[in-house]
């Protein structure tokens, strides 16, 4: 079994010193990784790195993080990727990384995502060259996310967005404003590819159980929700009691 | 809200995303008779005020309530298998 911790949207800045590294520093007790679901900072400025870098530092437990539109906002998004690398984060963009976690692998795929809506209620590629762009990029997140899941090689596979694939964990938030906080083409990606669980924050005012039509569990961790310093998901039986998992199959191999 | 008000209120709330001190996306603002009410929730103290500081100074006519919280954290919780 997996123990997955995972947050997002903790927007830290210059006022949040501190406020999280307690409960971060006692992760290993619950889980066995942490996972950032983007908006790690207010504004992504080099002062609110430091903070962010100040929180995360030496951790027990591995962290993989993907940004969020807030980390983006002072154009200083490397930056932000390189410092929590500098650290240890994983920090993914349209990239995978597996880890080796309690006698299994886990798969994680994970970029920002985008918006555009849900059907019924969407934008598409037609019309202006700005309306355009703005879909081509919610179909390139969505693109790299499917490559991505279906080129992991794990018992478990996680996709980790900043953006909502599903509109289930919007409810709550204002209808005019859900093609700002997702895109089905998201949700579209994880079944194609299929995924043991998708997380996903942005939408502080949502809902945190979802699932995807095709029934990929779906959970909205933003902070400001979840009201927790993060929360808690696993993923599977023992590892012995899972027929054909990946370790399973991989060590009849050997 | 009337015309004038609504535009009022587009205005303030951009004004909060790009302010540094704020940066907030999700106030919630109306303006009936003569009273600004801010509400939501944001994540302490100073951003709470900065709200209440940049309402003032562009509604300089109009009374502000500030109704925005600052949330807690409370302790995790127990864990949920999400595949059970």
């Amino acid at each position: 079994m997996i123990r997955i911790a995972a947050v997002g949207d903790i927007h830290v800045g210059e006022d949040t010193h501190g406020r999280f590294r307690p409960h971060w520093l006692e992760l290993d007790a619950h889980a066995d990784v942490l996972l950032l679901a983007g908006d790690l900072t207010n504004i992504g400025n080099a002062a609110q790195t430091e903070v962010l870098v100040a929180e995360l530092r030496d951790l027990p437990v591995p962290v993989v993080a993907v940004l969020g539109n807030h980390d983006f906002h002072c154009a200083n998004a490397q930056g932000v990727r390189q410092a929590l690398e500098s650290i240890g984060v994983t920090v993914l963009e349209g990239e995978s990384v597996t880890l080796e976690l309690a006698g299994c692998k886990l798969g994680i795929a994970g970029t920002k995502g985008f918006g555009g809506g849900f059907p019924g209620a969407c934008g598409h590629k037609f019309g202006e060259p700005e309306m355009k762009a703005f879909m081509q990029v919610t179909e390139d997140e969505a693109h790299r996310l499917e490559e991505n899941l279906r080129a992991l090689r794990a018992d478990y596979r996680v996709a980790l967005l900043h953006y909502a694939p599903v509109k289930d964990t919007l409810a709550g938030e204002r209808l005019e404003i859900y093609p700002f906080l997702g895109a089905y083409q998201l949700g579209e990606a994880l079944d194609r590819a299929g995924a043991d669980l998708a997380l996903h924050g942005h939408a502080h005012h949502g809902t945190e159980k979802g699932v995807t039509p095709g029934g990929i569990p779906v959970r909205n961790v933003a902070m400001p929700l979840i009201k927790r310093p993060y929360a808690i998901y696993t993923l599977g039986k023992a590892v012995s009691e899972r027929e054909g998992s990946f370790s399973a199959r991989e060590a009849a191999l050997s | 809200m009337n015309q004038e008000d609504q535009y009022l209120v587009g205005k303030l709330q951009e004004a909060l995303a790009v302010d540094d001190h704020v940066n907030a996306l999700d106030i919630r603002i109306t303006i009936a008779h003569g009273r600004a009410h801010l509400s939501g929730e944001v994540p302490t103290e100073e951003r709470r005020a900065a709200v209440h500081r940049i309402a003032c100074e562009m509604l300089p006519d109009l009374e502000v309530r500030n109704d925005i919280t600052v949330f807690e954290l409370v302790a995790a919780a127990k864990p949920e298998a999400v595949d059970d």
